[in-house]
C-alpha cells in the first residue's frame, strides 16, 4: 500500500496548501486592522473590487484600516468587465466597480447589472458628473492631449504641434500615433469629444485627415505614450496625467494641452447587482467621497485639481485650466459607442 | 488474499471512473459548451464570419506557418552545436534554454524595437535608416526566437537517446562529422523535428499578446479574438474565432499525433558504451549552426539582460540610472499573489501528473482502449488556444450542474487539467521505459493491480514522474490566456499581474515580476533535479538488483 499511501500524503498535503493560500492572507490583513481605534463595522467581511489598476492599493488599504473589511483588488479593463458580465449571469463580477471609461457603465446601467446606490454626499459632485438615476458616478475626469517627443519631430524639421487642429496637418503624416478607440476608453473620448465639438459631419472630415496621417492604431492603451518615448513616433495621443509629466521627464518629452479644447471623461465607479458586499461597497463610496480620500485619489490618480469632480478638493497643478475643457454632450456618450466605434472602422479600414 | 482482491479491484473501479469522468467534466463539457453556445446564440453565424474574415485565417496561417519553418531551423541549430560541445557546456547551455522557457513577449519585443525600430539602434543610429518594425515580419521574429528554447529542449532530449554504439562505429569506420550529422543524426531526429513544428504551428496559432504588441496594424485571428472580449464585450466573436482557429489546430494535431506515436515509442534504452560526442568542431553542419547559435544566444542576452536592467534601473531625460525603485514599487501590485501562484502550480504540477500517470497506465500499459480515448480527450487544452479553454470554463460552469466560477477551486481545475496534455506525453515515454514483463510478473504471483501501482508503475517512473511534475510546475507559472477570463479579485496569478502592468506600460515593475518567476522556476528545477540526484544512488541500486532479477527469471 506503499504508493497508496503516499498518494493519500499528498491529498492531505495539498488540501493544507489550499487552505494556507486561502487562510494566509486572512490572518495577515486581520493583523494590520486591529491596530487601529475607528470603529470596525465591517470585521471579517471582504469586498471584492474590479479596478482599472492596482495602484489604488493605498486606498483601499486605508479603508480597511478604518472598517475592518477586507479588500480585494483585481486589475481589469471595463470592456473585458462587460464581457464576463455577459458570459457568466450566475454572479456579479465583483462587489465594487472602480474606475474605466463611463461608456461601460452606462451599458451596464442599461443591462441592468448595476446596484442603485445614492451616498449622502453625492450631491456635492456636479450634476453632469454622475447618473441622474443614482446608478454610477465619477471618480475623477480623464482628460486627452498629446504627447511629443521633440528630438523626432526635428530630425524631420517639424514645428511642434499645439492644436488638435494641426494634427490634421499632411506634413505630420506617419508621425503620429494613437490607440484603437475600441480598446482605449480615452481614446474613443477624444474622438467622441472632437465630434461633438465640431459638428457630426466637420468632426468626422477632421477624422479623416488625421487618420491619413497615422500609419497604424495600437492595440494597447498605452502605445502612444510608450512608441513616442521611444522615438519610433513624434506625437502620441494620450491621456494627460501625472504618469504623462512622469513620463515627459524620464524621456525627454513633452506634454501638449491642445490650445482648440480639451477632450474629457468621467471615470466611473458603480455597485454591482445583487452584490455580496453592497453595504461595504456603498460605505466605500461614501468613504471615497470625504473631501481628504478625495484628495488622496487625486495624488493617486496623478490628476490636476481640474480633474477632480468634487469643488474645493486640490489635486496636483499640472497646468490645466478647467475652461479648456470642450463642451461635450455625456448624454449620449455611451449609447452613440457602437454607431461611433463602427463608422470609425470602417473609416480606418486595415490599419 | 480475497479480500485484498475485492479492495484492490475496487480501487481499481474507483480510479478508473473518477479519471474518466473529470476528464470528461473538466476538458471535454467546456469545449463543447462553447460550440454549443456559440451555434445558438443570435448574432453571426460561424460560416458568416468565417467567409467575411478569410483575411485573418489566411494572416493567421502564413505567420504560423512562417514562425514554424524559421523556429524548427533555428532549434536545429542550436541541438546541433550539442554533439560538438563539452558536458560542462552543455549544461550551462541547457540551463540557459530552461531559464528562457520562460518568455514574456513583452521584453522580446522591447528589446526588438529598441535594436530595429524605427528610430533602433541598429537601424536608425548605427545604419542611418528608418524601417518599419511593425508588422508580421516582427511578429514571426518574436515568435520564432521565443518557442526555440522550448524547441530546442525537445530535441536535446532525443539526441540524448542516440545510440552511442551507432555514432561511435561510423566514427572508427572514418566517416565526416557532416556525414554523421546528416546520415545519422537528422534522419534520428526527424520525428522530433515534425513534433517540434507541430508545436511551434500550434503555439504560434494561439499567441494573442505578440500581434498586439508588435504586430501593427496586421490583424491576426488569436488576437483579434482577445481584442472582441475586452474591447467590444463580444463573447460571442471571441467564440467564433477561437473555433476559426481550432480548424487549423485540429488539422496540425491530427499530424502531431501521427508522428508522435513514432517519437514516444522510439525511445529505448541506451545499450551503454561510451558516449561518442563531443565529435571533432569541422563541417558546414558546424559552421552553420555555429552561427546561427550565437546570433540565438546572444538575442537571448540582450532580451534577458534588459528584464534585468529594466528591474534595477531608472530612466531620467532618456539615460538609465541604476535603482531599487522597481523592485519597491512591486510590493503593491503582488501582496499574497506569489504564495497563491506558488501553491496553485504545486497544486498543478502534482495533480496534473498524478492523473496523467494513472491515465498513461490504463491507456499503455493496460491498452485500455476507453482510456486511449480519454488520453486524446486530455491533449485538447494543449492543441486549442488557451484563452479558448478559458471561455469554454467560463460557459460551461457559470451554470447549473456545475456552477462554480467565481470561486478559486475552478482556477486550479482548469491549470490542473491543463497540464494533462503534456504530461500523458511525459508519463508515456516514462512508462515505455519499463519491461512490460514486470506487470505481468506482479500479477502471475498473486499480485493486484494496486501492486502493480505500488511496486512497480509508481517506483519505476519516479524520476519521469518528478520531470513531469517540473513542466507542470513552470507551465502553471507562465500561464496566462486560459486563466484570465476566470480569476475573480483575490485570485490573481503572477503572470496576470505582469501582463496587465504591460499593458498599463509599467515595464519596471513587469520586469521585477518576470525576474521573480524566472528565479521561483529556477529554484523548482534546483529542488526538482536535487531530490533526482539524491536519489540516483539508491535508484540505481533498486534498477541493478531488478535487472539481476530478470538474468535469473530468463
Amino acid at each position: 500500500m506503499k504508493a497508496i499511501k503516499k498518494i493519500g500524503l499528498l491529498a492531505v498535503f495539498l488540501m493544507a496548501l489550499l487552505v494556507v493560500t486561502a487562510c494566509g492572507n486572512n490572518s495577515s490583513k486581520d493583523s494590520s486592522s486591529n491596530d487601529t481605534k475607528s470603529s470596525q463595522q465591517f470585521k471579517g467581511k471582504t469586498m471584492n473590487v474590479v479596478a482599472t489598476s492596482d495602484a489604488y492599493q493605498p486606498l483601499f488599504d486605508k479603508f480597511s484600516k478604518q472598517t475592518g473589511a477586507k479588500v480585494k483588488v483585481l486589475s481589469m479593463s471595463s470592456g473585458e468587465v462587460l464581457a464576463r458580465m455577459k458570459a457568466d449571469k450566475s454572479k456579479p463580477m465583483a462587489d465594487l466597480w472602480f474606475g474605466g471609461g463611463l461608456d461601460a457603465f452606462m451599458q451596464a446601467k442599461t443591462d441592468g447589472q448595476l446596484e442603485k446606490y445614492q451616498s449622502s454626499s453625492v450631491k456635492k459632485i456636479d450634476s453632469q458628473y454622475r447618473d441622474k438615476d443614482g446608478y454610477w458616478l465619477s471618480k475623477g475626469l480623464t482628460v486627452g492631449g498629446f504627447v511629443v517627443n521633440k528630438k523626432v519631430l526635428k530630425e524631420k524639421n517639424l514645428p511642434v504641434p499645439k492644436t488638435w487642429a494641426d494634427l490634421a496637418d499632411s506634413k505630420y503624416k506617419g508621425e503620429i500615433i494613437m490607440s484603437d478607440p475600441a480598446v482605449s476608453g480615452t481614446m474613443y473620448a477624444i474622438v467622441k469629444g472632437i465630434i461633438d465639438q465640431k459638428g457630426e459631419k466637420a468632426g468626422w472630415e477632421y477624422w479623416n485627415k488625421v487618420n491619413d496621417n497615422i500609419s497604424f492604431y495600437g492595440k494597447r492603451g498605452k502605445d502612444p505614450q510608450e512608441k513616442t518615448a521611444s522615438g519610433e513616433f513624434g506625437i502620441g495621443i494620450i491621456p494627460v496625467d501625472k504618469m504623462a509629466f512622469d513620463s515627459a521627464k524620464q524621456n525627454d518629452l513633452t506634454v501638449v494641452y491642445p490650445k482648440d479644447g480639451i477632450p474629457w471623461v468621467p471615470e466611473g465607479v458603480a455597485v454591482f447587482k445583487n452584490a455580496p458586499g453592497k453595504k461595504v461597497a456603498e460605505a466605500f463610496i461614501d468613504f471615497m467621497l470625504e473631501p481628504k480620500n478625495m484628495k488622496e485619489l487625486a495624488k493617486l490618480d496623478g490628476k490636476d485639481t481640474d480633474q477632480i469632480i468634487m469643488p474645493g478638493v486640490k489635486g496636483l497643478d499640472l497646468g490645466l485650466n478647467k475652461k479648456d475643457l470642450m463642451k461635450e454632450n455625456l448624454s449620449t456618450f455611451g449609447s452613440d459607442r457602437t454607431a461611433v466605434l463602427n463608422k470609425w472602422s470602417d473609416m480606418v479600414g486595415d490599419k | 488474499m480475497a479480500k485484498k482482491h475485492f479492495g484492490s479491484k475496487t480501487i481499481n473501479l474507483i480510479v478508473f471512473i473518477v479519471l474518466s469522468l473529470s476528464i470528461l467534466v473538466f476538458i471535454l463539457y467546456p469545449y463543447l459548451s462553447i460550440f454549443i453556445e456559440s451555434f445558438n446564440e443570435p448574432g453571426q453565424t460561424f460560416f458568416d464570419f468565417f467567409v467575411n474574415n478569410l483575411d485573418l485565417t489566411k494572416n493567421s496561417l502564413f505567420i504560423a506557418i512562417t514562425t514554424m519553418i524559421l523556429s524548427t531551423v533555428l532549434s536545429t541549430a542550436v541541438t546541433l552545436i550539442f554533439v560538438f560541445i563539452s558536458k560542462k557546456w552543455q549544461q550551462i547551455l541547457r540551463l540557459i534554454l530552461l531559464i528562457t522557457m520562460v518568455s514574456p513577449p513583452f521584453v522580446t519585443s522591447l528589446a526588438y524595437i529598441t535594436l530595429f525600430g524605427r528610430r533602433g539602434m541598429i537601424t536608425h543610429d548605427l545604419l542611418q535608416l528608418t524601417i518599419n518594425p511593425y508588422g508580421p515580419q516582427g511578429i514571426i521574429l518574436m515568435e520564432a526566437l521565443s518557442f526555440t528554447s522550448l524547441n530546442a529542449l525537445v530535441l536535446i532530449g532525443l539526441i540524448n537517446q542516440l545510440e552511442p554504439s551507432l555514432i561511435n562505429s561510423a566514427r572508427s569506420l572514418g566517416a565526416k562529422v557532416d556525414s554523421i550529422i546528416k546520415d545519422i543524426i537528422i534522419p534520428l531526429l526527424r520525428p522530433g523535428l515534425i513534433v517540434v513544428a507541430l508545436i511551434s504551428f500550434i503555439r504560434s496559432l494561439a499567441d494573442f499578446q505578440t500581434p498586439t504588441i508588435i504586430g501593427g496594424s496586421y490583424k491576426v485571428l488569436a488576437s483579434e479574438g482577445y481584442l472582441a472580449v475586452i474591447s467590444m464585450g463580444d463573447i460571442h466573436q471571441a467564440a467564433l474565432i477561437n473555433i476559426t482557429l481550432a480548424i487549423p489546430a485540429l488539422i496540425g494535431f491530427f499530424l502531431y499525433i501521427k508522428y508522435d506515436r513514432i517519437v514516444t515509442t522510439q525511445g529505448h534504452e541506451n545499450s551503454g558504451g561510451q558516449s561518442p560526442f563531443p565529435l571533432p568542431k569541422k563541417g558546414a553542419f558546424f559552421w552553420i549552426s555555429s552561427v546561427l547559435s550565437i546570433f540565438f544566444y546572444i538575442a537571448l542576452i540582450l532580451q534577458y539582460g534588459s528584464i534585468v536592467l529594466n528591474a534595477v534601473s531608472e530612466k531620467f531625460m532618456g539615460k538609465f540610472h541604476f535603482s531599487l525603485q522597481p523592485i519597491l514599487q512591486t510590493g503593491p501590485y503582488l501582496n499574497d499573489t506569489i504564495l497563491r501562484t506558488v501553491s496553485y502550480s504545486i497544486i498543478a504540477g502534482l495533480l496534473g501528473s498524478l492523473i496523467s500517470f494513472f491515465i498513461i497506465y490504463y491507456s499503455q500499459v493496460k491498452k485500455n482502449k476507453w482510456m486511449q480515448f480519454i488520453e486524446m480527450v486530455g491533449t485538447f487544452p494543449y492543441i486549442l488556444p488557451g484563452t479558448f479553454f478559458g471561455l469554454g470554463y467560463l460557459y460551461a460552469f457559470s451554470k447549473p450542474p456545475l456552477q462554480i466560477t467565481g470561486t478559486a477551486i475552478i482556477v486550479v481545475i482548469n491549470v490542473i487539467f491543463k497540464q494533462v496534455a503534456f504530461a500523458t506525453k511525459a508519463a508515456k515515454a516514462a512508462t515505455n521505459q519499463i519491461e512490460p514483463t514486470y506487470f505481468k510478473t506482479v500479477h502471475d504471483l498473486g499480485g493486484t493491480v494496486v501492486n502493480e501501482w505500488n511496486d512497480v508503475f509508481f517506483p519505476m517512473t519516479k524520476h519521469g514522474f518528478a520531470l513531469t511534475f517540473l513542466n507542470g510546475f513552470i507551465s502553471t507559472m507562465t500561464t496566462i490566456g486560459s486563466i484570465i477570463f476566470l480569476v475573480h479579485p483575490g485570485q490573481n496569478m503572477m503572470t496576470l499581474v505582469m501582463f496587465d502592468v504591460v499593458q498599463q506600460g509599467q515595464y519596471q515593475v513587469a520586469s521585477v515580476i518576470a525576474c521573480l518567476i524566472i528565479l521561483i522556476c529556477l529554484i523548482a528545477a534546483g529542488i526538482v533535479f536535487g531530490i533526482i540526484n539524491l536519489s540516483e544512488r539508491d535508484w540505481s541500486h533498486v534498477f541493478r538488483s531488478q535487472r539481476s532479477n530478470q538474468e535469473v527469471q530468463s
